[in-house]
């Protein structure tokens, strides 16, 4: 146990300010995105223009830029796995480099892969494994204790919206009365995508956060994820601290938020077919395809970007240098020539094809197995203590909304208490 | 029980599945592998890949 006092978390000073309803401004509001993505699938891989401009006129970033779109899997493979003719630092320098700093995303080989490695250490199957009962399952076991008794709840806001960010705390020992602070931070730095004052702010406020932090664990070591990154090596080298800063401004985002959104597209999955819900109560080595499944079905991040490095034709697209590209991994997730009846959620289909859920190729997301790991443990609990599980038929049925990260707001059901 | 990791991504290689899209049939043992072989996730190269405890 750190006996240094943890270092204090401060506010924004508008405290009008609310980063959740901007950001929920930012990610859009879309029902279904998939009939336009599919329309101009079947048109061509390669389009010119942003892919946000198809749902909203709210400018970001990216606006001014020689934007491209890409739709198809195998096109959206070749680009994600050929990292020397598309890299990731001049596209993300416009985005989360503006929120979070010199992360990994925003890296292209050699750096990329030197601090990668290090980094992925933290994140092995092996080490992840161990957190699973230490950590997520007393927040899961904590959240569900506040609805187990009551026969009804929102799965949204009285679980998934809190489970991941609250693995997060316990790995930060952040304590209670301070993490809504660090939340409403967390969220409100991705807003440098939209040039909001507030977005420089809670960056810069995270950033002297995590140095105390990440002193105090240097001083006193524990078995917990900070500690573990401020000593971790592969090959003898160590994370310098600004990179490791910059990580973990993005740990809230690419770990908390995700997961959120991930959760809950598999529960409205599950729940939306209720054959599916019991063979996966019924018989749990189903878990890790039902995840799959969702991951496919509704990733929770529909698209990411890549920067032309040199020009280059793809499908027949001449792009330039310098172009910007948005990779639909949403659309190549429902690719149907690669997955039959790809808009239908079905745990039992075919899994011979690789979902892009969480891309591929050097930049594929650090954090799977974690994920991976949340998921199992959350459905499992859900299903082993909370009998008759089923939507509540007098609400109504979840909904995925957003163009960019989807989620549903409520997922209400009933159980048996 | 021990298997090849690769310690850029965390992909692990299970003999009994091969990597079918890959190339490597079900059943074939990691020494069996060609050197060109890259990791199906991450796209690292076999030499990436260590034995590890999982």
């Amino acid at each position: 146990m750190n006996v240094m006092t943890l270092p204090r978390l401060i506010d924004l000073e508008d405290k009008t300010f609310d980063p959740f309803v901007v950001e929920k401004l930012a990610t859009g509001d879309a029902e279904d995105p998939y009939p336009l993505i599919h329309e101009l699938q079947a048109k061509g891989s390669v389009h010119k223009g942003g892919y946000r401009e198809l749902f909203t006129d709210l400018p970001d970033t990216l606006h001014a830029l020689n934007q491209y779109m890409v739709f198809n899997y195998d096109t959206l493979l070749r680009v994600l796995t050929d990292a020397e003719t598309f890299g990731n630092r001049d596209a993300f320098m416009h985005t989360l480099g503006r929120s979070f700093g010199r992360t990994v995303s925003v890296m292209d080989a050699p750096e990329h892969t030197r601090f990668r490695k290090i980094f992925q250490q933290a994140f092995l199957p092996q080490t992840v494994a161990k957190w699973g009962a230490s950590v997520v399952d007393p927040v899961v076991t904590d959240l569900m204790s506040g609805f187990i008794g009551r026969g009804e709840a929102d799965l949204v806001e009285e679980f998934t919206h809190h489970y991941p960010f609250q693995v997060i705390y316990r790995q930060l020992q952040l304590d209670r009365e301070q993490a809504p602070i660090f939340h409403k931070l967390a969220i409100a730095q991705i807003l440098t995508s939209l040039d909001l004052p507030q977005g420089f702010e809670a960056a810069a406020k995270l950033g002297v956060f995590f140095q105390a932090l990440l002193d105090q664990r240097r001083a006193e070591p524990g078995d917990d994820l900070i500690s573990h990154l401020a000593t971790v090596e592969a090959d003898g080298e160590r994370l310098p601290d600004e990179v490791l800063i910059s990580f973990l401004r993005q740990l809230m985002n690419a770990g908390g938020d995700t997961t959120y959104r991930g959760t809950s597209a598999l529960l409205t999955g599950l729940l939306m077919n209720p054959d599916q819900l019991e063979a996966v109560r019924a018989d749990r080595s189903l878990v890790p395809q039902a995840i799959d499944e969702a991951l496919r079905w509704e990733g929770p991040v529909l698209t990411t970007i890549r920067y032309v490095r040199r020009e280059v034709e793809l499908d027949g697209v001449l792009l330039p240098e310098g172009a910007i590209l948005n990779m639909i991994l949403g659309s190549a997730n429902r690719d149907p020539t690669k997955f039959k009846d790809p808009d239908r959620f079905d745990i039992f289909r075919d899994r011979t094809v690789r979902h892009l859920g969480f891309a591929s190729g050097p930049h594929v997301c650090i954090g799977q197995h974690l994920a991976r790991v949340e998921m199992t443990r959350a459905v499992n609990a859900l299903l082993d203590r909370l009998p008759n599980l089923r939507l509540d038929p007098s609400k109504p049925p979840p909904k995925l909304l957003g163009h960019k990260l989807r989620v549903p707001d409520h997922i209400y059901v009933k159980f048996d208490a | 029980m021990k298997r090849w990791m690769c310690m850029n991504c965390g992909w692990t290689y299970d003999e009994t599945l091969g990597d079918p899209a890959g190339g490597i049939a079900p059943g074939t043992p990691w020494e069996q592998i060609p050197d060109t072989w890259k990791c199906p996730d991450c796209g690292s190269p076999k030499s990436e890949f260590d034995m590890v405890e999982i």
